[in-house]
């Protein structure tokens, strides 16, 4: 679903932020990409989802090359940032409606999703209020629920359990996993070692812009935690 | 005080630093920053150096200079709440970084002080544009000699510095009501509509109405005088700069004691003030119907729409051009008996068509749509370059909105001038065609502007709409080209009758041809850069 091959983005002045990270993420795998602050996962996501341009490697999603393909790359992704601002002049619905438009979901469609996820994450009733009076978390479910409407292919997360309630943590917990199970990939980063650890098949470590471990949730932690090979890896214990 | 100092610097070098683009070295944003000063500097000057040597060349032959004063002193005082009433929302009371210095060990006065101190020094600014020249006429054109003491401009410094200070309390006064009304009323953007409305009927009608006050004010300066009791603090002003020592103290004992009273009253209850006006809790009774779909483009527009009309800041500084082309056409229809009568009196020494096409020309130039919308997205232009859209359609849509709102415009006032100037067909249509022709072309060039430099830092829509240089590029260069294009009329006129018009037209038609080349090679690249 997701192929990054020998990526590297240097930003000006010579910073090296990625530095020759292949990585590959299958359907209906949920893989999770774990490192430091400045590490690069961001940067790396950002990379994927087309929003950042890059210079050195090849990043495939679902067939679609970014580079030479973006639209139909983006197509079939959703991102969202770690801390995503939404058109503060648009109502909820006025901004689910305009991404729908974007991505040409169908009437009947985008009015059944929006139903199930913006019940599900108790958000209906506030839709016809403007984002402007949203509260970071009410931002994040609608972020959230633009992501889900689209059906994609793969869907890319930065720290989403970030301004989430437990509830909310868990209800998208939940439909991860059916997108996954529909055969679509998610690829997320996440400061939350326990969730990941539990969440997904696959896991990515990333230091100082260099991929150090990544492999099979089981195999990569084993009698372990994700916690202490994490630890372990970034020589901190 | 050191706390205030360092407080009021903030506020200060992100108020210079407003006008330059996000991107780029310092000395570029240093440069750009500067470029913009002394632009606004050079048109406050001319403007208000007009003015006030029209005034008093009617005013100086009958000793009434003092009127002067008077009316640059109110348009200091109505210019003034014309810039900042509406940014104190943002700026005072809306600041993205209110959370983090409200959290910081200074009191909230202290806070509230450094802010309306910024706004005071943007006021300070337009006052000494505006009342400075006014000192420099009264020196040059008048015969009493009032102007040569080194006196005058002493009381006249005093009067640039404290009328700011009334400027500012009643901006902030008026802000801190549009933030109220924001927080508190449903339809809050409908509310700053027509408020803002009101304001602008009132300037339109006493900048249509000042050339007949100036004429007649000479016959009747004295009983003018009187009749402006209401603006006792204005005439105590005029009446203090021209040598009265103690109307000057009363002046400015009326400007320090509001903005004292606002910046210590307000102070104290500046973190309550600003809780509330953030507060909009969202309503939870919304039910769900069902949706109708419509094209990416279609979404793109309406997009771009809901932001033009949902923002009071955009819609005014950005439409208020082309509310003025039509108002301008309306004018000339009502008044159509009037315009052929002074036509006529001139006796064919002027060129009709050439010089309707200047004003709707000057009416588009100042409606900055599609130089801000890039940096207008700021913090919001992750949703873009997200969505599967092509950065070239993305600039088309940007810059089609302006022409979807210029060019009805331009063909209503066009019309509405053709009617009431009695041109000819031909030159009728050539009206239409070379205005089209510019809107297309501002459109373009506001664009690159708007990609060449970027805002995409701003801390809200007044430094962009307002203070950007893109914006003020994209208003100031088509005058430019407006200007050359007289030129080559005049020019032309000289070699032959019908170089006249072949010749700016010629200029429009390759200015805009190369801006929508380069907008269309390197517009897209420039988008994905940012």
């Amino acid at each position: 679903m997701l192929r990054i091959e020998h990526y590297s983005k240097t930003y000006p002045g010579g910073k090296k932020a990625v530095d020759d990270l292949t990585l590959h993420v299958r359907p209906g795998e949920i893989y999770g990409f774990i490192g430091h602050n400045g590490a690069g996962k961001t940067t790396t996501l950002r990379a994927v989802a087309g929003v950042m341009d890059f210079t050195e490697g090849t990043i495939t999603i679902d067939g679609h090359d970014v580079k030479r393909d973006p639209v139909g790359a983006k197509r079939v992704t959703a991102f969202l940032p770690d801390n995503p601002d939404l058109y503060e002049f648009m109502k909820g619905i006025d901004y689910l409606n305009f991404i729908a438009d974007l991505y040409d979901i169908p009437a009947e469609q985008r009015t059944k999703d929006i139903a199930k996820y913006g019940d599900a994450f108790e958000l209906t009733g506030n839709l016809g209020s403007p984002i402007g009076s949203y509260s970071h978390g009410m931002r994040q479910k609608l972020a959230l629920i633009s992501a889900f409407i689209r059906r994609p292919r793969l869907l890319i997360l930065d720290e989403p359990f970030v301004g989430l309630d437990p509830s909310a943590s868990h209800i998208m917990k939940g439909y991860l996993a059916d997108l996954c199970r529909g055969g679509s990939a998610v690829f997320f980063s996440t400061h939350v070692l326990e969730v990941a650890e539990k969440l997904c098949h696959q896991i990515a470590i990333i230091k100082d812009g260099r991929l150090v471990k990544c492999g099979p949730t089981d195999e990569l932690v084993g009698d372990s935690s994700l916690e202490d090979v994490f630890l372990e890896l970034e020589g901190d214990k | 005080m050191k706390k205030f100092f360092a407080l009021l610097k903030v506020s200060v070098k992100s108020m210079l630093l407003s006008s330059t683009n996000s991107q780029g070295g310092s000395r570029k944003r240093a440069a750009t920053g500067v470029g913009a000063m002394v632009l606004i500097a050079f048109l406050g000057l001319y403007m208000s150096g007009f003015y006030s040597s029209m005034l008093m060349h009617a005013l100086a032959p009958v000793h009434m200079e003092v009127l002067v004063f008077i009316f640059m002193g109110m348009g200091a005082l109505v210019g003034g709440l014309l810039f900042t009433a509406f940014a104190v929302k943002g700026v005072v009371f809306g600041g993205k970084d209110n959370d983090l210095l409200l959290s910081m060990p200074v009191s909230s006065t202290m806070l509230m002080a450094s802010r309306v101190s910024a706004i005071y020094l943007e006021n300070l600014l337009f006052a000494l544009f505006v009342l400075a020249p006014a000192g420099a006429v009264c020196t040059f054109m008048t015969q009493s000699g009032v102007g040569h003491s080194v006196l005058f401009w002493v009381r006249l410094a005093v009067a640039v510095f404290t009328l700011p200070l009334l400027d500012t309390a009643l901006s902030v006064l008026m802000g801190a009501l549009v933030a109220f009304l924001s927080a508190r009323v449903t339809r809050g953007v409908l509310g700053q509509n027509i408020v803002m409305a009101v304001y602008m009927a009132a300037v339109f009608w006493f900048a249509f109405n000042v050339n007949g006050m100036i004429e007649g004010l000479a016959a009747n300066a004295a009983g003018v005088k009187e009749s402006l009791s209401w603006a006792a603090p204005m005439l105590w002003m005029a009446d203090g700069i021209m040598g009265d020592w103690g109307l000057l103290l009363a002046f400015a004992a009326c400007c320090i004691v509001p903005f004292a009273l606002v910046v210590f009253g307000l102070g104290r209850v500046y973190r309550q003030a600003v809780t509330a006006f953030a507060a909009r809790s969202a309503r939870n009774d919304y039910k769900l119907s069902a949706q109708s779909a419509s094209g990416q483009k279609k979404a793109l527009l309406a997009k771009e729409a809901k932001r033009f009309f949902g923002t009071p800041m955009y819609f005014w500084n950005a439409g208020i051009g082309l509310i003025m082309l039509v108002a301008m056409g309306a004018a000339a229809l009502v008044m159509q008996n009037d315009l052929r009568e002074f036509i006529g009196l001139l006796g064919g020494a002027l060129p009709v068509m050439p010089m309707a096409a200047l004003a709707m020309g000057f009416c588009l130039c100042t409606s900055a749509v599609a130089a801000p919308s890039i940096s207008l997205e700021g913090k919001y232009l992750w949703i873009l370059r997200e969505a599967p859209v092509d950065e070239g359609s993305l600039l088309w849509i940007k810059t089609g909105f302006e022409l979807l709102l210029s060019l009805p415009c331009t063909v209503i006032g066009g019309v509405c001038l053709i009617i009431a100037l009695q041109l000819t067909a031909p030159e009728g249509a050539l009206l239409i065609f070379s205005m089209a022709l510019f809107a297309g072309c501002h459109a373009a060039f506001g664009m690159l502007m708007g990609l060449t430099f970027p805002k995409l830092d701003a801390v809200n829509e007044t430094v962009v709409v307002k203070q950007s240089l893109a914006v003020m590029l994209d208003m100031f260069v088509p005058m430019g080209v407006l200007g050359l294009c007289a030129l080559l009329y005049w020019l032309g006129g000289r070699m032959a009758p019908a170089l006249a018009l072949a010749l700016p037209l010629a200029l429009l038609a390759v200015f805009t041809g190369v801006c929508v080349l380069i907008l269309a090679k390197k517009g897209p690249a420039m988008l994905k850069a940012l």
